[in-house]
């Protein structure tokens, strides 16, 4: 549970301008799902709130984000500590070269969370939260290559989650999967934004609609419209937005 | 022509080198195999002294497992360090054009090298420690440029999230990608001590002498080695060919050797790493 509080954020690659100016406050213990075109920042934007932006050369950001009130930005703000409380899910499931219990005892083991028993338990315990332990229990030494596209990503959810993140970041996270273990993941989405603040990126505005208690909407890197996704999608303010929701562009 | 005809005429074309290179393989293998009559356990597992070559064989070994010691490590640091640290810049450049040209060093440079530097200079003298250093030079290049092209072979997306987790960059770099790279490693490694497993002109005047007493006990001794015994029965003594033939035999099979578990290596652990397939 944390709130995320942007303030005048702005992010280069090079010359590129991608991000202009974007401030808005997320809420905690809610789905936030950041939509628009592709291209129109949205990865980039859940990338700077794990400052994950900063491993690619030639990137540039400005401004501020507050977490739990503290600036993320700060000079003195311990990036590794940052990024075990904001987690984050791929696009693409990518698993690590290890075993399903590996891969999810990844994280607990470098932050010393825990160990010898209790590394089983949040191991239990995360691969639960991701609706993943019925199906893999008996299996956790196999690779978790050994998994399909969707059991991958939910593995790649309980690892995120196998650290206790405040905030989990998702980028796309059902592009690369069938519908069925779309619905599956989607289905989590909605209980993990009981207990955690998430924040999904998608360029599905029926996703958006259907996982989403809030709503931005993004184009060529500014904020355009951010508010209740019922909201949004019925009454949107901004002319851009109805259009896009309508289909007109995207 | 038909176009039948013209497929037929360019495949039998594209086939003739390799065709030729096996027969030149055979030709080889069938002329060299009239030494095995020479060869019994007997003499590769007696002394020089007694007339083995027992010494010859192990001293091989000796200057092809120290030289990959020394430059394996010192060749996967540099490759990590070029492919993950290393600024993008003009000195990157160079550096990586140095590496390619140090593998087109011609050996007897090398070997010359080595002699002034490694034996006079350092002061080494003519010993097995210098030979692993001048043989370290040939190594170096193959193992960096094989490490580097098996980290680069390695997704981001391992190290990627590793770092989302809240890893170092270092931590993400050793727990993730080197094991996932540990298999084109070992196999540059590998391949690495095959280039030199028959080299002579390395180890001509840096670390060969014709006979010794026993094995070299420390690295400041000088050693024994094949390659340099088939050179200095030739060239300084005048022998027949027809009489290294045996010696030159188990040279061979020494390096095929080596060249085959690169192979075996590499189609072991493709296996294993789906991400390459």
């Amino acid at each position: 549970m944390a709130e995320v509080d942007i303030k005048k954020l702005n992010v280069w690659f090079k010359d590129n301008h991608v991000l202009k100016d974007l401030s808005f406050t997320i809420k905690e213990n809610a789905v936030t799902a950041i939509m628009g075109p592709s291209g129109c920042g949205k990865t980039t934007f859940i990338r700077a709130i794990d400052r994950m932006n900063e491993i690619i050369s030639g990137s540039r950001t400005t401004g501020e984000i507050y977490i739990d009130g503290i600036n993320i930005y700060d000079e003195n703000t311990n990036v590794y500590e940052l990024r075990r409380k904001v987690g984050m899910v791929f696009q693409k499931p990518n698993p690590f070269p290890k075993s399903i219990f590996e891969n999810v005892a990844f994280g607990p083991k470098i932050h010393k969370i825990a160990n010898g028993k209790e590394i089983d338990k949040i191991v239990e315990k995360s691969l639960k939260e991701a609706a993943l332990w019925e199906e893999v229990k008996d299996r956790l030494n196999d690779s978790a290559f050994s998994l399909s596209g969707g059991q991958q990503q939910r593995l790649c959810i309980a690892r995120a989650l196998a650290v206790e993140p405040e905030i989990v970041l998702m980028d796309e996270p059902c592009s690369a999967l069938d519908p069925a273990a779309t619905a599956k993941i989607e289905a989590l989405i909605r209980e993990l934004g009981e207990k955690y603040t998430v924040i999904i990126v998608t360029h599905n505005l029926q996703q958006a609609a259907r996982v989403s208690d809030f709503t931005a909407f993004l184009y060529v890197g500014k904020l355009v419209e951010y508010g209740d996704t019922k909201n949004l999608f019925e009454n949107p303010k901004s002319e851009l937005t109805e259009k896009y929701i309508t289909g007109e562009f995207g | 022509m038909t176009s039948r005809i013209k497929e037929k005429v360019f495949f039998t074309i594209l086939g003739i080198p390799m065709v030729a290179c096996l027969l030149v393989f055979f030709w080889i293998v069938f002329v060299l195999s009239s030494g095995i009559g020479t060869l019994s356990w007997n003499i590769l597992t007696t002394s020089v002294l007694k007339g083995g070559i027992f010494e010859m064989i192990i001293g091989t070994i000796y200057l092809l497992l120290g030289a990959a010691g020394i430059a394996g490590p010192i060749g996967i640091l540099a490759a990590v360090y070029l492919v993950e640290y290393a600024p993008s810049g003009k000195l990157t450049r160079t550096i990586d054009q140095a590496i390619n040209n140090l593998a087109g060093v011609p050996s007897i440079v090398i070997g010359l090298f080595g002699l002034t530097f490694f034996c006079k200079q350092l002061g080494l003298g003519i010993s097995l420690g210098a030979g692993w250093l001048t043989l370290t030079l040939m190594i170096l290049p193959i193992v960096i440029r094989g490490t580097e092209e098996a980290i680069k072979l390695v997704p981001t997306s391992f190290k990627e999230a590793a770092l989302a987790l809240g890893t170092t960059k270092w931590k993400a770099i050793s727990s993730m990608t080197i094991p996932s790279a540990a298999p084109g490693i070992i196999t540059s490694v590998v391949l690495g001590m095959a280039r030199v497993a028959g080299e002579t002109a390395a180890i001509l005047f840096t670390s060969c002498v014709l006979v010794t007493r026993g094995l070299p006990t420390t690295p400041l001794d000088p050693v024994m080695a094949l390659a340099y015994n088939l050179f200095v029965k030739i060239v300084a003594l005048g022998e027949p060919p027809e009489k290294v033939f045996g010696i030159a035999l188990v040279l061979f099979f020494i390096v095929i050797f080596f060249a085959t578990a690169a192979i075996v290596l590499r189609i072991y652990y493709r296996r294993r790493q789906p991400w390459l397939r």
